[in-house]
């Protein structure tokens, strides 16, 4: 967790996101036309893309359009019928111990949070280190001390997750993601169950995150965060990937009719 | 500081503390008016209401005070619907599993922090209320002149007593402890006050299994009087190590003691085996030593995180070893241990971890084992006390012991059941299914039949089951099948998210079983699953029909035909229901405190 490290994040003041060069870093998601039904109605057809390494991605677009069937066929959660899916060279296929695998290295946050509700706020973020990274158990909950300190909330260590409000337990299931120290997060609209005043809470947390080198797939509705922070931007409708772009090209000149349709809706 | 003032108030800072209106205290009058007689239709009903309870109450103090009721006959006879036929000069073992139910009990009071304290006000209207009701019973039971006095004195002083608590201090309260200890105190006094059960009979016309003559206070009095200091000297000595001692660990070593206490009070105390140390020292012990070693050295390597596939591959092979002992003759013992090993195999991976965690796991198994060989050795050793009958046990002690057993089978079996029925795996799936919708599909008392009569037929030569471990077996089966339903309830209401999550940070299906599923499914299973601990307690009487010594039994076919007793089986029916009654309604009391208290973590 060094390169997460609070002090070292404020000092440099990195390059704006659309400037880096990501063109030579490493692939980490790759998906080739991957399709997905479910019963008759097809929910994603044939979405090609790749996520580079420390890239951001914010994944916009109508409910209904499939962004999170996508974001959660990437860690399985959803089975893709056809396509291929791999993760940092490990492709998903029915083999459990590579879906394992690529889980391990996968942090996901919901939209409704998904604590355990039985478990104290410290336990639900050491308990997946120590039974599935098998990290001694002290350690383990020194390092969900340091993350719960890292989403700013290291005095709640004891409450459980029904005793805080929306905005900490969504930043405690961001701990408990990158308490598995995964490559990759994915967030599944992890704003839209929040007031209004929790969101940007959450919404900092992120963004100190994408700072500080983590490669992440978003699907939210918050345009400000997309402006900022994402590298690229992947605007998606009726399970097809529409338009892609940085956030400059996507906000101030989109080439579909469609995207234009939906900008204009949204900032009205 | 929050917004809304601190949870200490500060000088000059002081915050205004807003309560609720307090609802206004009405007169008697007033209250009646409000409560029963507010409309034509509301009087009515509390009048007519009135009656008929009024008609019950005198219908049952008539049965009850009845000059030609027996209670002679349920008295008299105590020891046998306790204990049945065990041995009068072996009495002490009884007494010594009660006391160690009894320090049990305290130890729990303590470390759990029951008890809470009761305005002495509040206390003095129970009382008046209790004292009226003695007083209603004078006037309507059909006493004669005599009894009805004494009913009289003794209800006006109760309601004397009443009457003065309720000028105590406002404020003055009472521990519910304290009220319980002094009422047992008034209960054992009572013991050797008055002559309980006194009865006397011509000595030669006495079978051999009846009480013998004299009173129940009299043999009873002075054990019961050190019962009570040992419960309370407990509680004290708890009292006083209670801040000396963590409490965490304290409740985890009092639940194991339930749990193993009437395990040992059974088979070591009032059992008394006969011991064959030789055999013992030659045959069981160095078992106990081999599986214990070498089976914690296999998990302790098994559970390595970097195993991999050849752990699995030894545990099918343990597990193969297991099934295959089944073939040739060989200690049962070490089948059981064979196969029980190859399921710890089997879960290793899911219980790696470093070498702390790797070192508990190997403990674990040590214990288990040793716990099982102990059992398997007691269970094998023929008993010294010398009783009448097939089993050493009869009454009430009969009925608590076969629910207990029955508990420990099924609780394990259903909830194993639970998870096979909503597996992925279709092979387990239809094995449950069918189990759970086969034995659901029969009746209780078919099932019990068919293991007392038919599966002692069906048994390979050599091998013999007792009738009672056999409808013990019965009863497991059957109540797993209804706690599987329960516990499947619980687990379905584990939401979809919680799945999810567990499988997005990396988790096996059996860890997220274990740590995410489980726990959620059978705290909101508690209130089924206590209700069926419940049914399964009173369905022990259906040993009745079968011919077995359980508490009914006794009750209704023993008593009622002895020569004094002629006919007494009303008298014995109601002391049974009122038995049942009060342990059926303590578990429902104590499942009530578990809701609230395991309720905590969730808002």
């Amino acid at each position: 967790m060094n390169d997460m490290d609070t002090d070292a994040r404020t000092d440099a003041e990195p390059p704006a996101r659309s400037e880096r060069d990501l063109s030579n870093a490493a692939d980490m998601i790759v998906c080739e036309e991957i399709c997905k039904w479910y019963g008759d109605f097809q929910a994603l057809e044939g979405v090609s893309a790749t996520i580079k390494e420390q890239e951001v991605v914010v994944v916009l677009g109508p409910s209904g359009s499939g962004k999170s069937t996508w974001i959660r066929c990437i860690n399985r959660l959803e089975q893709h019928q056809e396509g291929r899916i791999v993760v940092d060279g490990v492709e998903l296929t029915n083999d459990l111990r590579n879906i394992e695998k690529v889980r391990s290295e996968v942090g996901m946050v919901f939209q409704q949070f998904n604590l355990f509700p039985h478990l104290k706020v410290r336990d639900n973020v050491s308990l997946a280190p120590i039974w599935v990274r098998k990290k001694p158990k002290a350690e383990a909950e020194e390092q969900a001390q340091a993350l719960l300190e890292l989403v700013g909330i290291p005095e709640q260590a004891d409450k459980f997750p029904g005793q805080l409000s929306g905005g900490q337990q969504q930043r405690v299931a961001i701990a408990r993601a990158l308490a598995m120290e995964p490559k990759i997060m994915l967030f599944d609209e992890p704003t839209s169950a929040l007031d209004p005043e929790m969101i940007k809470e959450v919404l900092d947390v992120m963004k100190n995150l994408a700072l500080s080198g983590m490669t992440m797939m978003v699907v939210t509705h918050e345009m400000g965060f997309a402006k900022e922070v994402a590298d690229r931007i992947i605007f998606m409708e009726e399970g097809q990937i529409v338009e892609v772009g940085t956030p400059e090209h996507f906000f101030t000149n989109p080439t579909e009719d469609r995207t234009k349709l939906f900008l204009s809706q949204i900032l009205a | 500081m929050s917004e809304y003032g601190a949870d200490t108030p500060t000088i000059g800072d002081v915050p205004r503390i807003v309560t609720p209106p307090v609802e206004p205290h009405l007169p008697p009058r007033q209250w009646l008016a409000k409560n029963l007689f507010p409309s034509k239709l509301n009087t009515l009903l509390t009048i007519v209401a009135s009656l008929v309870i009024l008609a019950i109450v005198r219908g049952l103090l008539g049965f009850i005070f009845n000059p030609i009721r027996q209670w002679n006959a349920t008295a008299v006879n105590l020891r046998l619907m306790m204990t049945h036929a065990y041995p009068a000069d072996q009495y002490v073992r009884v007494w010594v599993s009660v006391a160690v139910f009894l320090v049990l009990t305290s130890l729990s009071l303590v470390v759990w922090r029951v008890g809470f304290r009761i305005l002495l006000r509040k206390l003095a209207k129970q009382v008046i209320a209790g004292g009226v009701f003695g007083l209603l019973v004078s006037v309507l039971a059909p006493f004669s002149t005599n009894a009805t006095l004494i009913w009289l004195a003794v209800s006006a002083g109760v309601l004397a007593i009443g009457l003065g608590l309720l000028r105590a201090p406002e404020e003055a309260t009472i521990s519910s402890l304290t009220l319980v200890v002094g009422a047992s105190s008034l209960a054992a006094a009572s013991l050797w006050l008055i002559p309980y059960g006194r009865h006397s009979f011509v000595p030669d016309r006495t079978p051999r299994i009846l009480a013998e003559p004299g009173t129940v206070a009299i043999t009873t009095k002075l054990p019961w009087t050190i019962m009570l200091v040992i419960a309370v000297a407990t509680y004290a000595v708890g009292r006083m190590l209670r801040d000396r001692i963590p409490t965490k660990q304290a409740q985890t070593v009092l639940l194991l003691t339930w749990f193993l206490a009437p395990l040992a009070l059974i088979y070591l105390v009032l059992r008394d085996p006969d011991f064959d140390m030789a055999h013992v020292v030659s045959t069981d012990i160095p078992i106990f030593l081999v599986f214990a070693a070498l089976g914690s050295a296999t998990l302790f390597w098994l559970t390595r995180p970097d195993t991999g596939e050849i752990g699995r591959v030894i545990a099918m092979v343990i597990l193969f070893l297991g099934f295959g002992s089944f073939l040739t003759p060989m200690r049962m013992v070490i089948r059981i241990l064979l196969i029980l090993l190859a399921m710890f195999s089997l879960a290793a991976p899911t219980f790696s971890g470093d070498r702390q965690t790797r070192r508990r796991y190997a403990t674990t198994w040590t214990v288990v084992t040793l716990f099982l060989c102990w059992l398997i050795t007691a269970i094998n050793t023929p008993s010294t006390v010398d009783v009448p009958g097939e089993f050493f046990m009869g009454g009430f002690s009969l009925t608590l012991l076969v629910a207990f057993f029955t508990l420990i089978i099924s609780f394990p079996l259903g909830v194993v059941l639970a998870l096979a029925r909503t597996s992925t795996m279709p092979v387990f799936r239809l094995l449950a299914t069918t189990f759970i919708e086969f034995v659901r599909g029969i009746p209780l008392i078919t099932i019990l039949i068919f293991f007392s009569v038919m599966v002692p037929l069906f048994l390979p030569d050599g091998m013999d089951l007792p009738e009672l471990t056999a409808v013990t077996i019965g009863y497991a089966l059957f109540a797993s099948a209804y706690l599987a339903e329960n516990v499947r309830g619980g687990l379905q209401s584990v939401t979809r998210g919680q799945h999810e999550a567990a499988e997005a940070v990396g988790m096996t299906t059996s860890q997220k079983t274990v740590f995410i599923v489980l726990p959620q499914a059978l705290r909101v299973a508690i209130p089924p699953l206590v209700g069926q601990v419940i049914a399964t307690f009173k369905e022990t009487s259906l040993l009745y029909i079968i011919g077995l010594y359980d508490l009914l039994f006794v009750a209704k076919a023993l008593v009622p035909n002895q020569t004094e007793f002629m006919g007494s089986t009303r008298e014995n029916l109601l002391f049974v229901s009122v038995i049942y009654w009060i342990i059926a309604y303590n578990l429902s009391k104590a499942s009530q405190r578990l809701e609230r208290r395991v309720g905590l973590g969730e808002r």
